[in-house]
């Protein structure tokens, strides 16, 4: 099985695109802010971040944030709250901005200077499959030593690209890497 | 024969303790031979901050006493005929017999050959020799000693060959470093080797951070506790080379292990005891508070899951297996004189529980307890487990703790200590500490203290003595003549005393005290 899977699941086989799994790694270490945006504290913690500087202002108008700045007054000082359509988009353009933010620390944190980041593939969840279908297949490691590409494209939330970024790393785990284009886990610090 | 060869270590270490100078003149003889405290303490093999304590008062005892005091001989004799200082570093004294010369000098050479002034029994076959080995005294031709059959190991891989073939006695010498009591060895690949060709990993760090901070205690002490954290992630590292598992550093975990939000915990129960005896007998009492040295650094050694857990359900303990278990507790009628084994939890309804606790229940619901009924476990998350896993991290560990205290080197002894008791600190989901996100184990090892302190009380009490409280991770007052029971000591099998205090008053205090002006 040496390239990508073409019907993932038909024999009950469950798991998640190593790429997804390298994201939700990712939005783990960039540390959003905890509470939800729709409480008034996760609400203004948010706005706080998005309002502090004219960069941060100008970077959540170039996320979706385009309001006033009359508005963007009334939400903060309380007098008025924003529709649940724009909790949405202040929600959007938070993750957006903080990735942004976040990205130059995480890339440099996780090359190392080159030496690389060792990163866990923890296989696919088998229990599902009939046991003549079911494969050996193992935990296994790998040092990623170039993260650009992978953190530039989650921080532009480009799945796609973000998909490409991590099977150009993933092949090098051999003629077997397709078995490892889905997983359960994928574990890393930075 | 190689017992006789034991006996006459045995007798040739049973020596009267040498008298020393004074303490300032151990360091006045040592500065004037230009010598700095690492290179001293490495040639005497202890570590600079306990030479250190040596120069400012402290005494040295057993084998190291005699080679300080040997040093101590040596740089008088050479400073009062004040010759042409041609040596600068004992370590360095070239016996005449060996020819050539070494091909790393001083850093390579951890046989130290010296001359003995007086001749001494020979280690190995009695007979008097002139000169001695790392400390001990021995024939360095194997012709010249007498002790037929001495085992021959093969020598260090870590010493240059060309250092084999200039000293001779480099083959007698691992048998020698242990007085003749044998050779520790560990696996190395399909070989074994001594155990002292492995690098000293603690030792080594502590040495250097010692001699950076120019023998400064208190700053050299900062500096180990600040990197304690990825000093013990690469001890670790280390001790697995070779290991049959691998360490799974960041695996999927269910949703209990995860935390509810960002500062709450998750749903596991640790059992941590807090229990004090809600009664005593009428009158006074001494209580002794007693403290287990190292609780946390015993707890490593406990079943810990291996792979990815996996989900069960039903009433079934399976005992190579290792994880969390929801169990609906028993009830527990000996809260008078014992703790809870599962602490003191106020909500009624069953519970996430750690293997720990798990088992100590079941042994303590079999036919050779019976305390209680057996819990009921609805489901479980588990995965084969090992007791083998932090196994060698744990020895070694111990190892320099005990090697600390022994020399009473409290720079080793901060930094071990620091060492263990951050590792089980941030094994979950620390930002102090990202290689390592095994909640699981977290909770585990945790609850392996706790369950190690139960068995405590429990043997206490046993013992006919009276546990008055059980506390916290290391934490036991009992009443009576608890010395019976717990060696005291420093170490990690061993008990100190905390404090001591009395409870209550005598009856005839009682009694007079209404008659009393007050």
């Amino acid at each position: 099985m040496p390239e990508r899977n073409i019907e993932f699941g038909k024999y009950g086989a469950r798991g998640l695109k190593g790429h997804e799994a390298v994201a939700r790694q990712l939005d783990a270490l960039a540390g959003y802010i905890a509470t939800p945006v729709t409480a008034r504290r996760g609400l203004m913690a948010r706005l706080h971040y998005l309002t502090r500087t004219d960069h941060a202002r100008a970077a959540a108008r170039a996320a979706g944030l385009t309001v006033t700045d009359r508005t963007l007054r009334a939400w903060l000082d309380g007098a008025r709250s924003p529709s649940r359509k724009n909790l949405e988009r202040i929600e959007q353009a938070y993750r957006t901005v903080r990735r942004e933010n976040v990205a130059r620390y995480l890339t440099a944190r996780l090359n190392r200077e080159g030496r690389g980041t060792r990163v866990e593939i923890h296989p696919l969840n088998q229990s599902q499959v009939d046991r003549p279908r079911q494969r050996v297949v193992e935990f296994r490691t790998l040092n990623v030593r170039r993260w650009d590409r992978i953190v530039a494209a989650w921080a532009a939330d480009d799945d796609r690209a973000l998909d490409d970024a991590w099977i150009d790393q993933v092949v090098d785990l051999g003629s077997q890497w397709g078995q490892y284009e889905y997983v359960t886990n994928v574990g890393f610090a930075a | 024969m190689t017992d006789f060869g034991a006996i006459d270590a045995l007798l040739a270490g049973a020596r009267k303790e040498v008298a020393l100078p004074p303490a300032e003149e151990r360091r006045t003889l040592r500065e004037e031979l230009n010598l700095s405290r690492p290179q001293l303490a490495q040639a005497l093999g202890v570590s600079p901050s306990t030479v250190a304590g040596w120069e400012s008062g402290r005494d040295p005892s057993g084998e190291v006493r005699e080679r300080y005091a040997y040093f101590l001989q040596g740089a008088k004799t050479k400073l009062a005929a004040a010759a042409m200082a041609t040596f600068e570093d004992v370590g360095d004294e070239e016996p005449q017999e060996a020819p050539g010369s070494d091909a790393e000098p001083a850093a390579g050479q951890d046989d130290d050959v010296d001359v003995l002034v007086v001749p001494q029994p020979c280690v190995l076959c009695g007979q008097l020799a002139r000169h001695q080995v790392a400390g001990f005294p021995q024939h360095l031709d194997p012709a010249e000693c007498a002790a037929p059959g001495t085992p021959q190991p093969a020598a260090p891989a870590v010493s240059a060959p060309t250092a084999s073939v200039s000293a001779a006695p480099a083959p007698a010498r691992p048998a020698a470093a242990r007085g003749g009591q044998g050779v520790r060895i560990v696996a190395a690949g399909r070989r074994v080797q001594p155990e002292d060709a492995e690098p000293d990993l603690i030792r080594q760090t502590v040495t250097q951070v010692l001699a950076q901070h120019a023998g400064d205690v208190e700053a050299a002490t900062a500096a180990l506790v600040k990197r304690a954290i990825p000093d013990v992630m690469a001890l670790l590292d280390h001790t697995r080379k070779g290991g049959r598992y691998d360490i799974v550093a960041h695996p999927w975990l269910p949703d209990i292990l995860r935390k509810q939000s960002a500062r709450g915990a998750d749903q596991i129960w640790e059992a941590r005891p807090k229990w004090t005896r809600p009664e005593l007998p009428a009158g006074a009492h001494e209580v002794t508070a007693l403290d287990i040295n190292g609780a946390y650094l015993s707890a490593l050694k406990t079943h810990l899951p291996i792979g990815q857990l996996e989900h069960s359900t039903g009433n079934h303990h399976d005992r190579r297996r290792a994880g969390v278990h929801l169990i609906t507790p028993p009830v527990w009628d000996h809260d008078t004189v014992l703790p809870n084994p599962i602490g003191n939890r106020d909500e009624p309804g069953p519970l996430w529980v750690t293997e720990p606790t798990l088992r100590l229940l079941l042994r303590l619901a079999g036919p050779k307890y019976g305390l209680c009924d057996p819990p009921e476990i609805h489901e479980s998350w588990t995965s084969g487990a090992t007791e083998g896993l932090l196994e060698k991290l744990r020895v070694v560990l111990k190892h320099a703790r005990d090697r600390a205290i022994g020399e009473g080197d409290d720079v080793t002894l901060e930094y071990v200590k620091q060492m263990y008791s951050k590792f089980v600190s941030t094994l979950g989901e620390s930002n102090y500490n990202r290689e390592l996100y095994r909640t699981d184990w977290m909770h585990l090892i945790r609850s392996q203290a706790f369950t190690n302190l139960w068995w405590k009380a429990h043997r206490a009490y046993d013992e006919g003595l009276m546990v008055v409280r059980a506390m916290g991770t290391d934490e036991l007052h009992l009443i009576g003549d608890w010395r019976t029971v717990f060696p005291e000591g420093r170490g990690v099998t061993e008990v100190k005393v905390k404090d001591v205090y009395t409870v209550g008053s005598d009856r005839n205090q009682t009694d007079t005290a209404p008659g009393s002006p007050s």
